[in-house]
């Protein structure tokens, strides 16, 4: 196991002694390889709080996460023993906010801060930046510019570049996705589909886009005011009655599915993934 | 009546590349338009321009009849909301309800007035718990939505909203696009810029930017099948119209399932 929540509570303190109550008895383990995992839920439910316990960014309030087998509890930076710079190379997190992550001058500085940070050669990490700048899709002229002075979109996918070139075991996107336009939406997951794919690397994506989860993941977290309340398959969730609660929805390929059943008054034998299934059932009762 | 007029609006940034490039459109009293485009396109740019908060290298922006310049700009400002893309750009105040007030007291209104408005309009994006909280330590989603409730509150008569609802759950992202139907309907004129053709197919008219230049600009019903000009700009179809062209490219289609696929893509 890569990573293994137990019991885990977290509080934001507060000025006030009122402190917020953000994730509550969290359960929950991820595998170092092979998972390709979506995370969702409500506006506020929980899910960067959570991530961000993944790499040991914060600490739970009670309980443990246990990541490459070091234990990291409410103290453990106090007690000064434990290096967390490992764990934050071999589990990548990218902010939901770019603003966040970037401060350098230029792009290609920021995109090799990680990796230099983390004890690779500065000419090695000049030449992964070259890289990942493509894969993010962006050209190579990008990594002169000023990350500032970028459009949301562009910004976004710096971030995501400067992740990629830490080669991390863990890839875990909080939004990654949340504007882009769609062709630099699909082109993104197919990348981290292909890093998942070739290199089993365990993916975790914080999405609000219920088309993702239904095409890409092959595991599906659902959090809901501070609770994990569920931790399945993709299509036994959209399947739950209860979704709506969960400030959830359905994929469009299912609600066009059924209208079309509806409509056309025939019964489909399966649920189609893609809009190409579709088609081929449509096909036969027309 | 044209209640914003652009003709030849031109803009780069540091004299790096065009960002707008000869850019000429208007918006009508009470319309609701989408702006769409890739990312990069220029999309929050003429925003910005648009409440001159970026001066324009060249061309003219009318807004209510009036021209854009120093003089105006101050006026302009009171007509024109704007929800921006990043809502940390739009957080100033201690407290969310500061913030939500920012607007509102710019536009002078009466104090009592504000404390009234500010209950109202948390309520109607769900975050009457967060009045007190301070705007650093909401979620991405929530910011959004204070984001939202301030520029509401000030009921200016046009409001823009760049990818505003881009961090919101699907019910979130619903119950606003049910508001900003509302205020429409109740002759506000809105701006939105979106990515999303489920929310573009509820606007009157759609423009798309590609590479800072108007490509398309038309009714929202013939643009939403315009597959070439959306796929060049990176968009796509929405899904019932990609089925109705599967099936035409095999000579499948046939008018009632035409007619079926059409009304699905309009929602009704
Ligand atoms: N720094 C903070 N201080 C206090 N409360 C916070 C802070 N950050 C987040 N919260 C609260 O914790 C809850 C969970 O936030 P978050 O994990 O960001 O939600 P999500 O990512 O699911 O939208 C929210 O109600 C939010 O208001
Ligand atoms: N502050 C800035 N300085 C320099 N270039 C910028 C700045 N902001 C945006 N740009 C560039 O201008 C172009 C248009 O950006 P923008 O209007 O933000 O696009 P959109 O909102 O459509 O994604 C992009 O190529 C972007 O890189
Ligand atoms: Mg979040
Ligand atoms: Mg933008």
């Amino acid at each position: 196991m890569a990573i293994k929540f137990e019991q885990v509570n977290f509080e934001y303190p507060s000025f006030d002694g009122t402190n917020f109550s953000a994730l509550k008895d969290i359960n929950l383990e991820i595998a170092e390889k092979g998972e390709f995992i979506t995370l969702i839920g409500e506006t506020g439910s929980g899910k960067s709080t959570l991530v961000q316990h993944m790499n040991a960014l914060i600490r739970p309030t009670t309980g443990s996460v246990t990541i490459y087998g070091i234990k990291i509890e409410k103290d453990t930076k106090k007690k000064g023993k434990v290096k967390l710079n490992p764990l934050r190379q071999r589990v990548g997190l990218v902010f939901q906010f770019p603003e966040y992550q970037l401060f350098e001058e230029t792009v290609l500085k920021d995109i090799i801060f990680g990796p230099k940070n983390f004890g690779v050669k500065e000419s090695v990490a000049i030449e992964r930046a070259k890289q990942v700048i493509k894969h993010v899709g962006l050209d190579e002229e990008y990594l002169k510019r000023s990350p500032f002075n970028l459009s949301g979109g562009e910004k976004k996918r710096v971030s995501i570049a400067g992740i990629l070139a830490m080669e991390p075991d863990i890839l875990v996107l909080d939004e990654p996705t949340s504007g882009l336009d769609p062709k630099g939406r699909d082109d993104l997951l197919k990348l981290f589909m292909g890093i998942h794919n070739d290199l089993n690397k365990t993916v975790i994506i914080i999405t609000h886009d219920m088309n993702t989860v239904y095409k890409y993941a092959s595991r599906v977290l659902v959090m809901n005011e501070g609770h994990l309340v569920y931790d399945g398959l993709p299509q036994e969730l959209f399947s739950k009655e209860n979704i709506k609660s969960w400030n959830l929805d359905i994929p469009d390929i299912i609600t066009i599915t059924r209208q079309l059943e509806d409509k056309l008054d025939v019964n489909f034998d399966s649920q189609p993934h893609t809009i190409q299934e579709l088609f081929e059932l449509v096909k036969e009762v027309i | 009546m044209n209640i914003i007029e652009i003709k030849d609006l031109s803009f780069s940034y540091q004299d790096e590349v065009d960002a707008l490039s000869n850019v000429t459109l208007s918006v009508k009293k009470g319309e609701w338009v989408s702006v769409l485009g890739h990312n990069g396109s220029g999309k929050s740019t003429l925003s910005k321009l648009i409440i001159g908060l970026l001066k324009a290298d060249s061309g003219e922006i009318k807004v209510d009849g009036v021209i854009l310049n120093e003089e105006s700009v101050h006026d302009i400002r009171r007509k024109i909301g704007i929800v921006f893309q990043n809502p940390d750009n739009q957080f100033v105040g201690v407290t969310v309800e500061d913030d939500i007030a920012f607007g509102m007291e710019n536009l002078c209104f009466e104090q009592s007035d504000i404390v009234d408005k500010i209950k109202e309009y948390a309520e109607k994006v769900s975050m009457s718990e967060y009045l007190k909280k301070e705007p650093h330590a909401l979620s991405g989603g929530q910011k959004q939505r204070v984001a939202i409730a301030g520029i509401l509150a000030m009921k200016t008569d046009i409001i823009i909203f760049d990818e505003a609802t881009s961090m919101l759950d699907p019910k979130g992202r619903e119950s606003i696009m049910n508001y900003i139907k509302e205020i429409n309907k109740a002759g506000v004129t809105v701006i939105t810029i979106t990515h999303d053709m489920k929310e573009a197919v509820l606007s009157d008219r759609i423009i798309i930017l590609k590479e800072g230049r108007v490509i398309a600009c038309g009714d929202t019903n013939d643009i939403l099948n315009d597959k070439e000009t959306l796929n060049s700009s990176n968009l796509e179809l929405l899904l019932p119209l990609k089925l109705q062209y599967l099936l035409d490219e095999a000579n499948l289609s046939n008018d009632k399932v035409k007619d079926i696929l059409w009304q699905l893509s309009l929602n009704k």
